[in-house]
């Protein structure tokens, strides 16, 4: 501990701790009741101060007693005034020679139990007597001294307040402990108090910063709070500002704040609007139509099931689907139409086009916006709330995001679909590693999933794409080949945001949302 | 898609050559297909399938077919097809009453092998996959293989009421009638279904009238009872679809014959027409050849490719190629249906060359990207939200009655609710947030206060008027909890929203079961009502087990998006 330290300690004091500090004699201990009366603080805030001290080590406890301490109870505030039931009673006897119970209960304002206890006490001391008829009749006044006492003792305690149980005689120690009130009684004389009284002496810390504090000697009036009051009559003038130790920790705020995952959607859609794409947006709630129809998916697809995908409960049905699409739509599916296709070879079934059910995918909304005259060229995005039916378990929600878009333009091919999505890659994942792997999905051809290498996760697949088959794009109207492209974020946003559930991006527990640091950028 | 089990010995085996994993995972692009897992002790390989068109790659052989093709150019010569007059091994006669029930059917023999166990669970597995998946459950084809010996041609393909016949399937002891089957039956009970609301069922018999199956049901126990041993089979199939049917059956007929069957045709007669004529001798090659320029190829990919590069490319896939000057007409494999349109075949083409050898070009042409207004709307008030000391929050949309409605002090109302519920935790669109919030808050009583969370985003209502009977709208609610959190605080932030947003707004006394009475009141902006503002009722509050006061708020985005557009035009 150099000089410095010590006086950056001493300068960030509070005035309570240095009054304290003053209290101590170097090398010597002091106890709780002188440190409150030598540095004249209440006793809460020598209690305050001196945890503080204890708690920078500068002060340790070297010792630690428990005393008793005795004040009156309500009851005995009232004996003090009143004189306890037996005097009172014994005088009564005194006054009212043949007075009996009800007589006392008469004149005395005390209840029953306490008159017939009293009467009790007095009996037993061969004091009082009942006579017949129950008169009550003094028998023998000597004893009487040992009530006067406890009157005594009562009087005197209530003149100290409280009173040390040790420092009172052996006598009174016995009166006191067999009037107390003890636990389950309700009625008692005297509280006894238990306060542990400690010890303190300087620690080695404390001695040089107690041999700095005498040094400087009484504290001037510091500063502790600048007012508005000091600063409109300049009282602040001339007086020392209290230094606060600046290394205490603060107490802790809740910013305003957005939500991390919500704040990585944030980072992809800003990427995305740098790249030119416009957002597209859809419903929650669609028809088969738009959803898987319009999208070349045969109706008897393996994945337009009731164990695939939601369907709506009632109204079950779309009242209608939109011309020309449906009528071009069902020919491609039937016979390929003037797709250039075969066709799916079935009869297509409206009704079943109709059905109502939860997006399933977000294709659906590029659907609909192939359908609604896109620019060409075009690029568009959509962030599409989907709902699959699946178990839900750590890596399925109920919902859950999907990002996906479409490319139109005359230069749209095989060769510039791999050259967005390496794009992606490098934008998205910051991966310079890609690889481009054939796959399926049942709207485009060729397509392609990408595989890049994630700096954290290793290999990795970002997404899917292709171009959307003929059998799609010209049912809309759309006479340019489209890509349609999808990126799976979700398991770099887990990755990034340390969680192992894909549940928790939608996670419920606020102190989880408030406390988790993000880098996306 | 499907996964597969396979065992790498025999798919080493079938293409005649040894691999590690690792080359396995790479040619394994050659078919779509991704390594799930290689467990060394049992050298079993797990493989998804991610192709729904391309059935016969959903088991060894197809995988061997396609990765030795490539790699050794060696394609199986499958001469049993195109051999329509040759000598057929037996007949499938079919009844006229079959066409409204379940109208086709066809099969073909293969003798000549050794049924050991790993072929008898490959077979079984690929028979699975395609009824399963290929075949919708069953109901578009279904599959049969039998022990040929027991078989005495012709096999007759016809309806019965459903007790006038008797067997005993797989799997029992004792004789059913097709209804008992239906009733008692496992497979009679899955199956079942397909056949839901028929007279009459459908049956295969042989010559002598014994039981073959009772299709898409189940075998009988005699003759359809394939076990390892077994040197000739009678393989058949049924469904709704003809090229299905045909499809099918190739696949299972090259199968075998990779395995060295000999593949005999089983002529299938009808008294109705297939699509393919009255008698089809099976298996049979039954796809058109297509047309394909080399300026389609080069549209598609984006490069110009040579005749023969494009030639040698589909040829080491399995086509057969003929060149016609710019053009080339191809022919998938008799095993393959899938080529709907020329694009096809140009993925196989790159396929072919490998997607990575193909040089990535940046798209190029010029366009402005964009929010749409709504987005720009949210933002704008996610900002403010925020700036007010507010902690964002999403919350799943599928939810439940329970939170949006009950807990929330209502009864019932028209909400987007499941039909074909999973879960009854997850089986209805929130139609509002402030319910979102509350989830929040009764799992967070833990943390540190005050708490202030805020949510913008999507719920559904029911529209009774629109096309689809319900609207996503988006809405923003705003919830405080601390212990003097009350009406007034939630209010200033509301006031200090819709001063930014330069939309006039005022607040209406109204009734709403969720809120103090006295304490709640409609948001207005001009004669339309764009939201709701209160204190949350201690009752709501306990049935959500929260011990803190909330008040809250909640407004229509969309709503207001219209009148700020107006305000600030």
């Amino acid at each position: 501990m150099t000089k410095d330290e010590t006086r950056n300690i001493v300068d960030s004091l509070h005035p309570l701790e240095v009054r304290l500090l003053l209290a101590f004699e170097a090398g010597k201990a002091i106890d709780d009741s002188l440190l409150i009366s030598r540095a004249s603080v209440e006793q809460a805030q020598k209690d305050m101060a001196i945890g503080w001290l204890l708690a920078k080590a500068i002060v340790e406890v070297t010792g630690e007693t428990v005393e008793r301490i005795v004040a009156l109870t309500e009851i005995g505030e009232r004996y003090r005034d009143q004189k306890t039931p037996e005097l009172r009673i014994y005088q009564a006897i005194k006054d009212n020679p043949g007075v009996n119970m009800s007589g006392i209960r008469e004149r005395e304002d005390l209840d029953s139990t306490e008159i017939s206890a009293a009467i009790g006490a007095l009996k037993d001391k061969g004091i009082v007597r009942i006579a017949q008829g129950g008169r009550l009749e003094i028998t023998d006044e000597s004893p009487l001294s040992e009530f006067e006492d406890i009157q005594i003792l009562i009087s005197a305690v209530a003149t100290l307040g409280e009173v040390n149980l040790s420092e009172l005689s052996q006598g009174e120690q016995v009166i006191i402990e067999g009037l107390h009130r003890k636990r389950g009684k309700a009625k008692g004389v005297f509280r006894i108090n238990e306060k542990v009284s400690r010890t303190y002496t300087l620690a080695d810390l404390g001695a040089k910063v107690h041999a700095e504090v005498l040094q400087r000697g009484k504290p001037v009036d510091e500063i502790s709070q600048l007012t508005p009051e000091m600063l409109k009559d300049g009282s602040w003038e001339g007086k020392p500002f209290r230094k606060y130790n600046i290394t205490l920790p603060p107490p802790r705020v809740t910013p305003g704040r957005r939500h991390p995952y919500k704040e990585f959607l944030d980072s992809v859609k800003d990427k995305l609007v740098a790249m030119g794409f416009e957002e597209m947006r859809g419903g929650l709630v669609e028809n088969e139509f738009w959803n898987m129809d319009a999208l070349y998916m045969p109706q008897f697809h393996p994945a337009r099931d009731i164990h695939d995908v939601y369907y709506v409960k009632g109204p079950k049905s779309a009242r209608e689907i939109e011309e020309p699409f449906l009528a071009n739509v069902s020919k491609a599916h039937y016979s390929g139409g003037d797709t250039g296709s075969r066709g799916w070879q079935y009869r297509f079934d409206v009704d079943k086009a109709k059905r109502l059910m939860l997006r399933s995918q977000g294709t659906a909304v590029s659907a609909r916006t192939l359908a609604n005259n896109p620019k060409v060229p075009g690029k568009y995005f959509s962030i599409a709330r989907c709902f699959r039916y699946e178990q839900i378990d750590a890596t399925h929600a109920q919902d859950f995001f999907q990002i996906e878009g479409i490319v139109l333009g005359e230069e749209i091919n095989f060769r510039t679909l791999l050259g967005l999505l390496e794009l992606f890659a490098l934008e998205v994942a910051k991966a310079k590693e890609i690889e481009f792997l054939p796959a399926y999905f049942p709207f485009t051809e060729p397509s392609v999933e990408l595989h890049v290498r994630h700096p954290k996760l290793g290999w990795m697949e970002l997404g899917g794409a292709g171009i959307f088959r003929p059998e799609v794009t010209i049912p809309l109207g759309v006479h340019v080949p489209v890509i349609a492209w999808g990126l799976g974020l979700d398991r770099m946003a887990m990755v990034a945001l340390d969680i192992h559930d894909i549940r928790d991006l939608f996670s419920a527990n606020l102190d989880m949302i408030r406390t988790k640091r993000t880098h996306w950028l | 898609m499907p996964t597969i089990s396979i065992k790498k010995k025999d798919l080493e085996s079938l293409i005649g050559s040894s691999f590690s994993p690792q080359d396995i995972e790479q040619h394994l692009q050659l078919v779509k297909g991704e390594l799930k897992g290689y467990d060394l002790k049992s050298d079993e390989l797990k493989v998804e399938l991610s192709d729904s068109n391309r059935p016969d790659l959903w088991c060894c052989e197809g995988i061997a077919r396609q990765i030795r093709g490539k790699l050794r150019g060696e394609w199986g010569d499958y001469p049993f097809f195109g051999s329509n007059n040759s000598k057929k091994s037996g007949q499938i006669i079919v009844s006229a009453d079959m066409r409204e029930i379940r109208p086709y059917v066809g099969g073909f023999t293969a003798t000549g092998m050794n049924v050991d166990d790993e072929m008898l669970v490959q077979m079984i597995q690929t028979q699975e996959k395609i009824s399963e998946i290929f075949g919708s459950k069953r109901r578009r084809i279904s599959i049969g293989i039998y022990d040929l010996s027991r078989i005495r041609f012709p096999v007759h393909y016809k309806t019965v009421p459903p007790e006038a016949i008797s067997f005993t399937p797989l799997g029992f002891e004792e004789k059913m009638n097709l209804r008992e089957i239906i009733k008692d039956h496992p497979k009679g009970q899955v199956y079942g279904e397909i056949l839901k609301g028929m007279e009459r069922y459908p049956i295969l018999v042989d010559s002598r009238g014994d039981v073959l199956s009772f299709p898409p049901i189940i075998n009988s126990r005699e003759v359809g009872e394939v076990q390892a041993g077994d040197s000739a089979l009678f393989v058949e199939v049924t469904g709704l679809d003809i090229r299905l049917v045909l499809l099918a059956l190739n696949i299972l007929a090259v199968n075998l014959h990779d395995r060295g069957a000999r593949i005999g045709a089983v002529e299938a007669v009808y008294p109705y027409d297939t699509g393919f004529g009255r008698a089809i001798s099976i298996p049979c090659e039954f796809t058109k050849p297509l047309n394909l320029s080399l300026r389609d190829v080069e549209r598609v990919m984006g490069e110009r490719l040579s005749m023969d590069a494009v030639s040698g490319l589909l040829g080491d896939y399995g086509y057969r190629v003929k060149k016609q000057g710019e053009s080339l007409e191809v022919t998938p494999p008799p095993y393959r249906d899938d080529m709907m349109h020329p694009i096809d075949v140009c993925e196989d083409i790159a396929i072919s060359r490998g997607y990575n050898s193909f040089k990535p070009v940046m798209p190029s042409q010029m366009t402005v990207g964009g929010l749409s207004d709504i987005e720009l709307f949210a933002d704008l008030i996610r900002g403010h939200m925020i700036g007010s000391g507010f902690q964002e929050i999403i919350s799943n949309i599928l939810t439940s009655k329970e939170d949006i409605l009950y807990k929330m002090g209502l009864g019932e109302e028209k909400a987007i609710e499941v039909d074909n519920i999973m879960s009854i935790s997850y089986s209805v669109l929130r139609h509002w947030i402030i319910p979102s919030l509350m989830r929040v808050e009764a799992a967070s009583t833990e943390s540190f206060y005050p708490h202030k969370t805020f949510e913008t985003g999507e719920v559904a209502v029911y529209d009774e008027a629109g096309n689809l009977s319900s609207r996503t709208l988006m809405k923003c609610a705003a919830l405080i909890s601390h212990p003097a959190a009350n009406f007034s605080e939630a209010h200033a932030i509301l006031e200090a929203l819709m001063y930014y947003l330069q939309i006039e707004c005022r607040l209406v006394p109204g009734d709403h079961r969720s809120l103090i009475d006295g304490r709640m009141g409609w948001v207005y902006a001009g004669d339309e009502v764009v939201g709701l503002i209160g204190e949350m009722h201690p009752r709501v509050l306990t049935g959500w087990d929260i011990h803190m006061p909330c008040s809250a708020f909640e407004i229509e985005l969309d709503k207001l998006l219209r009148i700020y557009k107006v305000a600030t035009s």
